[in-house]
């Protein structure tokens, strides 16, 4: 079963987890030299304090989600000091004039985030024009992301909007000719490490206490060169071969379910008549006098 | 924001469904202020589609006198009216490039090819026409927005009616006189196929239909009606010549249809050959009745295509998400510069040029018959001649003439060669 957890937790799925983390740590470096920071749809900012890694953020942050109270958690991950929280709606005009107004029309260096934001509003046109806006001013920069839903059969409920390929280029028509284009992949991927070191957080990849999937054991002269920093092995998902099996998997049930159901039917249907036949068969309890008179079964049925 | 919409008329079109929408979308959703503007005189009633009462439609004197922010072309020949209203930005929504639905050389195919060179902005809805026109007109300003699906009229089931003994259920679709929709291509494959099948031809006039040559004949029909009759089908079939973003089979995959169709312009927005339907060769009717035959026989891979079909819908946009696209393609639009006045200057003087040479040869290609058929044309002008034609035509001669037919025939293929 889908979980559509769309708020990244504590609690959120580790991959996912590290796909949100992945983008702000895109975001920042740009982040960190920008004297202002902008981020649309900031959930409770457990992405964004991941990215910045503990270290204070020296500029001001304008954080904005559709809930209060999820905004100020996000501005409380960050540091209230420097952060700013603010609810408003971005599927409405009023919402994006608020934070426009919010940001004033300063010309010093920004930097707006708007991760998967954009799939969750109804209207996204103001949004949008408010983003190219915002990029077009000196020392302004916008990273925004959407999903490749489309890849998926399974609608997700928290989408007002579906963001495929054809979506994509629907919306790089209505930016800046020169803007960028990224492709976030999912990886699978397997580590080696010393258990005591795994869990400090120092390595580049996190390794949180867990259970390993194997145990390696080293000895001899060289082992100890083993004890060193730990090693990772990442490849591509297979996305596609998975979806193709995924479908083949669905439709083959549904034909397979529907050819069972016909041949159960066609087995009463021959079960049925063999009894009706049977039982025509079957000589009939008649009286004396019938006995002799009756006619012998033909035995069709 | 005040948009006028030009369009030929309100009578029943895949195009004309498609602009009623977008301005449907930007009034109800968006705010904005649309007015349909018919540039034509109407001689038939407008088609009832659905959202039009919620639309300002008015002739073309009464937008003359307003103002709009942007006037929208969305047919070639609306274009010419397109410059008579004001407005601040102007528009072309292309949904294909029109002059190919016109033969080589008819007059009509210059003049809706010229109608590119215009220096306006272009919306289009395919991304084979937004590459094409990069190519054709690279300095014009061009947004890309597909046409949404009406999701509660091409309502998707839950879960597919897998069909595994019935006869292969196929849909074709389209106006048969229009030579590019390949509608009689269509029955002559299916009537070409071995395996049980069951042939429904959805058409504006069934007496364009042989009698016998489909299971059922059926049309005009709403979307309402459409949606219906894909959801009780197998396969979409569509051999079209020229198509613009190609919807039909996109109608059938929300239905629970796969398609089987030629690779025509717009096939690959969504249709992908073995995964969600079947993409044969052009001109190839046997082996597209192979085609029709393989899914009759191979109910598992009809199941996985149908599947897949249902899947690809799922992931189309809504006219809502659709019609956001617009809007945010017309606020571009008109908050961006106008495309330079001199825009599409260059291949307008050479498309005028090309239009000159292809008249002046068709000019030459007349004179020289002309000058052939002259000694014929000067036979015909003599007394003797008018006095055999009224012979000719007198019904005592009637007989006679018949007698004479083999051998008129074969002078006359002598003279005509």
């Amino acid at each position: 079963m889908p979980d559509w957890q769309e708020r990244i937790a504590d609690d959120t799925r580790p991959s996912i987890r590290a796909e949100h983390e992945l983008r702000y740590a895109l975001a920042a470096p740009l982040i960190r030299a920008s004297t202002r920071w902008c981020d649309l749809g900031c959930g409770s900012g457990i992405g964004a304090a991941a990215a910045l890694a503990g270290k204070a953020y020296a500029g001001r942050a304008l954080l904005v989600d559709r809930e209060q109270a999820v905004a100020d958690r996000a501005a409380a991950a960050i540091g209230r000091r420097r952060a700013v929280a603010l609810a408003a709606d971005l599927a409405t005009p009023e919402g994006v004039a608020q934070v426009r107004g919010a940001l004033g029309d300063r010309d010093d260096p920004l930097l707006v985030t708007c991760f998967e934001t954009i799939e969750h509003l109804d209207d996204f046109a103001p949004l949008v024009a408010l983003l190219v806006e915002l990029a077009a001013r000196p020392g302004a920069t916008v990273v925004l992301s959407v999903p490749n839903d489309a890849f998926w059969a399974i609608e997700n409920p928290h989408h007002t909007t579906s963001w495929g390929e054809g979506a994509v280029e629907e919306l790089r028509a209505l930016l800046p000719a020169d803007h960028v284009v990224l492709h976030q992949f999912a990886l699978n991927g397997s580590a080696i490490a010393d258990p005591a070191e795994s869990a400090d957080g120092s390595a580049a990849f996190a390794l949180a206490p867990g259970v390993p999937s194997h145990v390696l054991l080293a000895f001899g002269d060289g082992a100890e060169q083993f004890a060193g920093a730990p090693v990772a092995r990442v490849v591509q998902s297979d996305v596609e071969a998975q979806r193709r099996w995924e479908r083949q998997r669905e439709s083959d049930l549904l034909y397979y379910a529907t050819a069972v159901k016909a041949l159960e039917e066609r087995l009463a249907a021959a079960e049925q008549a063999a009894a009706e036949a049977a039982a025509a068969a079957a000589p009939a309890p008649a009286s004396d006098d019938e006995a002799s008179d009756a006619p012998a079964a033909s035995g069709h049925a | 924001m005040k948009v006028a919409f030009l369009l030929n008329d309100l009578q029943l079109s895949g195009g004309v469904g498609v602009v009623v929408q977008h301005a449907r979308e930007l009034v109800l959703r968006h705010g904005h202020d649309v007015t349909l503007v018919l540039v034509r005189e109407q001689e038939a009633a407008p088609w009832e589609f659905d959202g039009l009462a919620h639309l300002h439609v008015e002739g073309l004197d009464d937008a003359r006198r307003e103002r709009f922010d942007v006037a929208i072309a969305t047919w070639w020949e609306t274009a010419y009216s397109l410059f008579e209203l004001e407005a601040d930005r102007y528009v072309h929504f292309l949904q294909s490039f029109e002059d190919r639905f016109y033969d080589r050389l008819t007059a009509e195919r210059p003049a809706a090819a010229a109608i590119l060179d215009l220096p306006v902005s272009y919306v289009t809805e395919a991304t084979w026409i937004a590459e094409t026109l990069a190519r054709v007109r690279p300095d014009a300003p061009c947004l890309f927005v597909r046409n949404g699906i009406d999701k509660d009229v091409f309502r998707s089931p839950e879960t597919l009616d897998v069909r595994l003994d019935e006869p292969l259920r196929i849909v074709v679709e389209g106006n048969p006189d229009v030579w590019f929709k390949g509608v009689y291509e269509s029955i002559g494959v299916v009537r070409a196929m071995r395996e049980p099948r069951h042939l429904t031809v959805v058409t504006g006039d069934a007496s364009k239909i042989e009698p016998g040559s489909a299971d059922a004949v059926v049309g005009p029909l709403t979307h309402r009606e459409m949606a219906a009759l894909y959801g009780s089908s197998d396969v979409v079939l569509k051999l079209s010549k020229v198509e613009g973003m190609f919807g039909p089979p996109l109608e059938g995959f929300h239905m629970g249809a796969t398609c089987v169709v030629a690779p025509v312009t717009g096939f690959d927005e969504y249709i992908e050959h073995g995964w969600n339907g079947l993409v044969v060769d052009w001109d190839d009717p046997a082996g597209t009745a192979r085609a029709l035959d393989l899914l009759a026989r191979d109910r598992r891979l009809l199941t996985f295509l149908r599947t897949n079909a249902l899947e690809t819908a799922r992931s189309w946009p809504t006219w809502e998400q659709s019609g956001t696209f617009m809007a945010a393609a017309l606020e571009k639009i008109h908050r961006d510069p106008p495309p330079p006045p001199y825009a599409g200057a260059r291949q307008l003087v050479a498309d005028s040029r090309l239009a000159l040479e292809t008249q002046r040869l068709l000019m030459h290609e007349r004179n020289e018959y002309r000058r052939l058929a002259k000694p014929a044309l000067r036979v015909k002008q003599t007394t003797a001649w008018r006095r055999l034609k009224r012979l000719r035509e007198h019904p005592a001669m009637q007989p006679v003439w018949k007698l004479m037919r083999p051998f008129t025939r074969r002078v006359r293929s002598k003279l005509t060669g």
